[in-house]
């Protein structure tokens, strides 16, 4: 009887996780990244999602986001809706295509297990990929102002001054 | 200032050609030229206010006091530079163009039978003298305006950078304009 009823307890757990977790899922993402880091500290970016999944209840699994080697926990915004978001120094910052992959709870462990064993964290299956694009920030144009400024105001000044060298020889 | 109160007055003792050859090396501006020196001057002088007040955003009006005796000042200085720079290169030109104004005077008054030699050697003097007076003057204030912005440029973005407009202003517009004054009258040129 005990035997029975463990194994029925067990059945039911099993269920409710099984339940829990997304299956299908279907991301929609929408993303913006810093344009202008002339000004800035900090390049941002920031990607919201819309989770769908076959088993409805599946939408309001916990989730957890792994990109460019970076694990963090999603933030949840509305129903069905996460955000996710990072910032790095305009100077160090990458540009291009990231893909952010996300897993569950069990996932979750199984990357923070990966982590400790030090293996490779592209091997852990992931829930769903995405990419989020991050085109390169303008950090200001290639030649300041002034020293166009200097330079052609230097050049004009020279070539007075070689024409009144002229002129007094 | 003796000596020129007598040439002055000794001038009317002298032939024209002899005036003629005493502006060439004269350093005493006309009237006209010296309205044309301050008023380049005054318009060189008068240009960094608006560096000052749109790039390194000087208030226009609490830094009034600042541009008016600093522009005032550097329009003395650079009209002093323009009437040394031009009295340097007056002769210089004048010996240079000499040629070629003798070789144009001359052909102008080819057919005039009736001119003497002498009153044409007083035409291409005077024509010298008029020609080395209107080179020597604009290239006297195209060198000095050139020099000067390049100063300017040099101090106020680079040389001074760091420390706060109004002293960024007061010293590279009255830096420029005194070495710039203080060159013109080099004797070693």
């Amino acid at each position: 009887m005990a035997k029975f009823l463990s194994v029925g307890v067990f059945a039911l757990l099993f269920a409710v996780a099984f339940a829990s977790s997304c299956t299908k899922p279907e991301v929609s993402v929408t993303s913006f990244s810093t344009r202008d880091a002339t000004i800035v500290s900090q390049v941002a970016v920031i990607a919201e999602f819309t989770l769908k999944c076959s088993n409805p209840e599946g939408i309001h699994t916990s989730l957890y986001a792994e990109y460019n080697g970076v694990v963090t926990p999603v933030a949840r915004i509305g129903e069905g809706q996460y955000q996710i978001s990072w910032n790095e120094e305009p100077k160090k910052a990458r540009s291009g295509t990231v893909t952010v992959r996300l897993f569950d709870q069990e996932g979750f462990a199984a990357i923070r297990k990966a982590q400790r064993a030090g293996d490779d964290l592209s091997s852990v299956k992931s829930l769903v990929n995405f990419d989020v694009s991050q085109p390169s920030a303008y950090k200001g144009p290639w030649v300041n102002s002034e020293l166009v400024a200097a330079g052609a105001a230097a050049f004009v000044a020279y070539f007075a001054f070689s024409t009144r060298s002229k002129l007094l020889s | 200032m003796v000596q020129q109160k007598t040439q002055k007055s000794a001038n009317s003792m002298f032939t024209k050609e002899e005036e003629l050859l005493l502006q060439d090396f004269s350093r005493n501006v006309s009237t006209k030229s010296s309205a044309l020196f301050y008023g380049n001057a005054f318009i060189i002088s008068a240009i960094p206010i608006w560096l000052f007040w749109r790039i390194h955003s000087m208030d226009l009006l609490s830094s009034a006091v600042f541009f008016v005796v600093v522009t005032g000042l550097s329009t003395y200085l650079m009209a002093m530079a323009y009437k040394n720079t031009k009295f340097q290169l007056k002769h210089k030109v004048a010996v240079k163009r000499e040629e070629a104004v003798t070789r144009e005077v001359m052909k102008q008054l080819a057919d005039d039978k009736k001119m003497t030699r002498k009153e044409k050697d007083e035409r291409v003097l005077w024509k010298k003298n008029e020609v080395a007076d209107y080179e020597a003057t604009t290239f006297a204030i195209f060198y000095n305006n050139a020099m000067y912005l390049a100063i300017v440029i040099l101090i106020s973005f680079f040389v001074l950078k760091t420390s706060s407009p109004a002293v960024n202003y007061i010293f590279s517009v009255g830096l420029a304009s005194g070495l710039l004054a203080l060159f013109s009258t080099s004797k070693a040129a």
